[in-house]
Parts: C-alpha cells; sequence; structure tokens
C-alpha cells in the first residue's frame, strides 16, 4: 500500500502556482525525501497532506484516508513536524507532552520520549524559553508520541546544528526499522542523501526528480571523476587514455589528467592508465555531489523559464 | 458539526491546554484583579449612596443585585474581547495553529474547545469577583439571598459564555489579530454602545424620516438584540420577583423591563425573549466561527 498518494494536486494561491499538478506516491516502510529550494511548494504539499490548506485540484491520500475528507484518521496514525510552527510559550516542555498524549489518546512514557529526543533536563522549562533547536526537538517528541505509522516532517533540521541534525536522523532510522514511513522536506540535499531511500525534487511547484539516491547519481552523468598525475602530458597521451575500454573521456585540468569512468571501477582505468600508457605518479577522486545535480535540476529549470 | 467530526472529547483536551495557558497569563490575573476591585467598589458605591445610584428607596440586595448588572453588562463583553480576540486569530497568526492541527483533532474540536476553554478563563474571574462583590454587600446590607443570588451568576455565566463564543466566533474568522481586534470592538461598539440609537433610526426612516409619534411594538424585539440588554431581560425574567422590588425602589431604567411596564404587554415583550436572544447569539456565533475557520487556508 501507498503511504502517501498525491494525484494531480494543484494548489492556487490567487495569482501565485505555488503546486501545478504533482502527481507523487510514496511506499509504505520508505524514507522519502522532498528535496526542493526555499519557496518551491514543498510546504504547501505537506499543508495539503495535513488538511491545513485545501488544494485547487486533486486529490491527496495518506494512509489510505482522503487528506481533506478524513483528515482526523490520517493524522491518528501519523507524527508531525510541521513548518513555520509556533509553541505555546507559557507551558512547560511536559505540559507539551502530556498535552500530546491526551489528544491522541494513547498511553505514552513522557519521561522515554523526552531522554530520546535530549530535553529532558529542560523538560519542565517553559518553551517559550527554548532554543530554535529544542523546539525542533520537542515538536519531534510530540510527533513520535503514539508510535504513528507515518512522520510527516517539513524541514527537520532546521535550527540543529551538526550533531542535532545527525541525532534526528538517527531516530528517523530507528523509526524507519520499526516501520515507520518517514517524508521530510529539505533544501539541503546532504540531509536527504544521508537517510532517504528515494527523493523527490520539487521546484516551482512542479515535480522534476523522482528517484533512488544512486538512480540520481547515475543520472547525473558525470559519475565519478579521476585526477590524474602522470610523469608526462600531452594530447597524444590524452588521446590514448581516452581510446581505453571503459574511459568515459578524458582532458588536460590543472596540469592534472581529468579522466572519467564509464561501467569500469576507476582502479580498472587507473590499472591501464599505468601499464598501457603512462606511469601514474598519484591520483584523487572527486565524487560529483548530488548537492551539484540538484542545483542542476532546479537551475536549467529556472534558465528555461526565464 | 457533526458527531464524528467533534470526535470523542479531543476538544475537551484543547480546552484544558487552552485554559491551563491562560492560567499562566498575567493578563488573566490582571483581569480578576480588576473585576475583584471593580465589583467591590460598585457594591461599596451603591450601599454608601443608593440615592444617586438609581434606589431612592434605599439600598436593598435585590438592588444591588440589580446595579451589578450594570457592571457585568459592560465588564463581560470588554473581558470577552479581551479573552478572546486572539484565541484562534493569534495562533494562526503565530503558526501554534499548525501544532495543534497536526494532531488527532478537527478544526471543529479546535473551535469548540476555545469557546469552552476561554469561557472558563473569563467564568473564573467572573465568578471570584462577584461572590466577593456581593459578599461585601451581604456584609454591609446585613441580607442574603442565596437563590438570587445562584441565578443570577448563572445567567452572568451564561452570557459570558455567549460572549466568549461571539468573540472566538469573531477570531475564527481571520488569520490576523489586528484584523479580529477590529471586528471585536466594531461589534462591541455596533452592538453595545450605539444599539439603543438603531431601532430609533429605523423606525424614522419607516415613519417616512420624521420623527415618530408612538414607538411601535417592533421596536422592542431589536433593542433586545443587544446581547447585554437581552442578558438583562433573562435576569428579569428568572428573577420577576427580584426585579419588582429593585423596580419599586429603581428610578426609571431604559431596559425592556420598563417598556413593557404600564401598557398591557404585548406578546413578544417579555423578558424571556432575552434567554431566546442569547441563544440565538450563541448559535449564530458557533456556526459562522466555524464555518468561516473550517473553509480557512491556514
Amino acid at each position: 500500500m501507498a503511504a502517501i498518494e498525491l494525484e494531480g494536486v494543484t494548489k492556487r494561491f490567487g495569482d501565485v502556482l505555488a503546486v501545478d499538478s504533482l502527481d507523487l506516491t510514496v511506499d509504505d516502510g520508505e524514507i522519502f525525501g522532498f528535496l526542493g529550494p526555499n519557496g518551491a511548494g514543498k510546504s504547501t504539499t505537506i499543508d495539503i497532506l495535513l488538511d491545513f490548506v485545501r488544494p485547487t485540484a486533486g486529490t491527496a491520500t495518506v494512509l489510505g484516508h482522503d487528506a481533506q475528507t478524513d483528515g482526523r484518521a490520517v493524522r491518528r496514525r501519523t507524527g508531525v513536524l510541521p513548518d513555520g510552527y509556533h509553541v505555546y510559550d507559557r507551558l512547560t516542555g511536559r505540559h507539551h507532552l502530556e498535552f500530546a498524549r491526551e489528544i491522541k489518546g494513547v498511553e505514552a512514557d513522557i519521561e522515554g520520549v523526552l531522554e530520546r529526543v535530549r530535553i529532558a533536563d529542560a523538560a519542565d522549562r517553559k518553551a517559550g524559553g527554548y532554543s530554535k533547536g529544542m523546539r525542533q526537538r520537542l515538536v519531534l517528541a510530540m510527533a513520535l508520541i503514539g508510535d504513528p505509522d507515518l512522520l510527516v516532517l517539513d524541514e527537520p533540521s532546521t535550527g540543529l546544528d551538526p550533531n542535532g541534525a545527525r541525532e534526528m536522523r538517527e531516530i528517523l532510522r530507528e523509526e524507519n526499522a520499526r516501520g515507520t514511513t518517514v517524508f521530510f522536506s529539505s533544501h539541503v540535499m546532504e540531509q536527504v542523501e544521508a537517510v532517504c531511500d528515494r527523493v523527490a525534487i520539487i521546484d516551482r511547484g512542479r515535480l522534476v526528480a523522482v528517484d533512488t539516491i544512486d538512480g540520481l547519481r547515475d543520472a547525473s552523468e558525470t559519475g565519478e571523476t579521476l585526477y590524474v598525475y602522470v610523469s608526462t602530458l600531452d594530447d597524444e597521451i590524452v588521446a590514448d587514455v581516452a581510446a581505453l575500454d571503459g574511459v568515459g573521456s578524458a582532458s588536460i585540468e590543472d596540469g592534472r589528467l581529468r579522466v572519467t569512468a564509464d561501467d569500469v571501477s576507476k582502479f580498472a582505468v587507473l590499472h591501464a592508465i599505468d601499464t598501457d600508457v603512462t606511469a601514474v605518479q598519484d591520483f584523487s577522486v572527486v565524487e560529483s555531489s548530488l548537492e551539484d545535480l540538484f542545483v542542476r535540476y532546479t537551475n536549467e529549470r529556472q534558465e528555461v523559464d526565464a | 458539526m457533526s458527531g464524528s467530526e467533534l470526535g470523542a472529547g479531543s476538544w475537551v483536551a484543547v480546552a484544558k491546554k487552552d485554559f491551563r495557558d491562560a492560567v499562566q497569563s498575567r493578563a488573566l490575573w490582571a483581569l480578576v484583579a480588576v473585576f475583584v476591585v471593580l465589583s467591590i467598589g460598585s457594591t461599596y458605591a451603591y450601599v454608601e449612596a443608593p440615592e444617586l445610584l438609581g434606589s431612592p428607596g434605599g439600598a436593598t440586595f435585590a438592588g444591588l443585585i440589580f446595579f451589578t448588572i450594570g457592571l457585568t453588562g459592560l465588564f463581560v463583553p470588554l473581558a470577552a474581547i479581551v479573552v478572546g480576540y486572539r484565541s484562534i486569530a493569534g495562533e494562526r497568526e503565530l503558526g501554534s495553529i499548525k501544532l495543534l492541527l497536526s494532531m488527532p483533532t478537527t478544526r471543529g474540536s479546535v473551535f469548540v474547545g476555545k469557546v469552552v476553554g476561554r469561557t472558563c478563563v473569563l467564568a473564573f474571574g467572573l465568578v471570584v469577583g462577584l461572590l466577593v462583590g456581593l459578599g461585601v454587600g451581604a456584609a454591609m446590607l446585613g441580607e442574603l439571598r442565596i437563590v438570587p443570588v445562584a441565578v443570577f451568576v448563572a445567567v452572568t455565566l451564561l452570557f459570558s459564555a455567549v460572549y466568549t463564543a461571539i468573540v472566538v466566533g469573531i477570531s475564527a474568522t481571520t488569520g490576523s489579530t489586528s484584523r479580529a481586534t477590529t471586528l471585536a470592538l466594531g461589534f462591541f461598539v455596533v452592538f453595545e454602545l450605539f444599539w439603543d440609537a438603531v431601532p430609533m433610526v429605523i423606525l424614522y426612516v419607516v415613519e417616512g424620516f420624521a420623527t415618530p409619534t408612538a414607538i411601535p411594538d417592533w421596536v422592542f424585539p431589536i433593542t433586545q438584540l443587544s446581547p447585554s440588554s437581552a442578558y438583562f431581560s433573562s435576569v428579569v425574567a428568572l428573577l420577576p420577583d427580584l426585579a419588582e422590588t429593585a423596580e419599586a425602589t429603581q428610578a426609571g431604567a431604559s431596559t425592556g423591563a420598563d417598556a413593557a411596564s404600564g401598557e398591557p404587554a404585548p406578546l413578544y415583550a417579555t423578558p424571556e425573549i432575552g434567554l431566546l436572544v442569547l441563544a440565538l447569539w450563541l448559535v449564530a456565533a458557533l456556526v459562522v466561527g466555524y464555518y468561516r475557520f473550517r473553509s480557512a487556508d491556514l
């Protein structure tokens, strides 16, 4: 069963088309990253899943329930970390969790959850005095109460330091291992890359790519790039290297030989250069970052649109 | 708001959260303090100078209750605005509504929970203030009538629930607290400050832009549309004996009870209409607020 199914979801705010006929399926049990630059329509899409916002057209089905007509059934099994939320300044962290437990109508180990998100020592302080990171942890804790089947998190790493972001990812992995589907948005590829099974990239309200991390990497054509230091370097050597089996392209860059590998390991290519062409003195490998890919996906469209 | 929409008790959690939140607020305690001081002050003024304050025959406990209606009739609307104008608009403006609606609840439950929670806040202040004020009055007059006090407090609580529903309903129609403030104050100005003039203006127009010679029967129900007039009539309706005693000592007030006296009362010009009007306001506030809130993008 699909945990989330969007069909032709469109949302227009006056003249602004925030989401443009979005089709997306998130499978049960996966960790799904929803990636896009700020203002791409991520939060609007999530707001539609949670029935904060009503779509202009299309349907959103979450855990088998229509998000608009049966929102309460959706949220009964969904933990949410919304975007642009505000905590209740005058209530303590513990009050927030007690409220979540009561309204969800579940038994929950509040101490355990507080420990898990590492705000146990601040539990009896008013949330108005919490740092952004602590609020983020508090709301994650509220989301975790009641062991949801689906976690929907809008920019979960906001306000967290690198350590906090790593702890957040660990919690997401643990929840996922328990069988929970995780759907989270981010504008930073690095965070998505670290945990996600699959990724969707959205830009200007439109879906531009849906794939696994590996799939995206393959699609990104650059793959891995080798920089090889050789004793002598001229056009003839470049031509010889380019002719080797499995070499995609070869060129001179900053006095080094720049080689991309196709379908063969970089060691095979290095070995071939060393034995068949010229002695290798040193080399380095640069993995094409998905960040580059993300930037390209989202910028290309802008150029096309412009 | 069907039963399944409201869900089993999630509005209770919302109301409890809201009350818990408000109890931490200095504004609530300031409100209680102000009302206690006003209540004691008005009781003291009435008992010390009943001749100046509408009881030429001397201070009585019944007169005190009717004098106190003047205070609560003004305090409740203003306090309801203070307590309620941000209730939903404020949560929408800040974004805490997203935290609330991320939970397995519904907008209907949130709305009802807010009305109940804020009503409890206001009721708490009122009960404390009224019991202190009337208690002081009872001690000064050496007279206490339990049943009328209970009825009066109960009607006042109903009135505060209606006003809170109106203000929370107004708050539910918008995501901006400044707009909510404007609407709530506008409601107060139209229905409390200027409402006496409204039927007269209508009458003037109906009479062909001439000064009317007599006040026709339909004017009274229109004056009763003001929630505080309806509140006054409701007290009169439920405490008729007390009203008579108070009226005997009271130099005429511009209320429905007096309008009906003298001539044989037409069927609709009875104080009971006040209870009906309060009920209609409650329903109207809940319906309008809920439908606006339900269809809003947050």
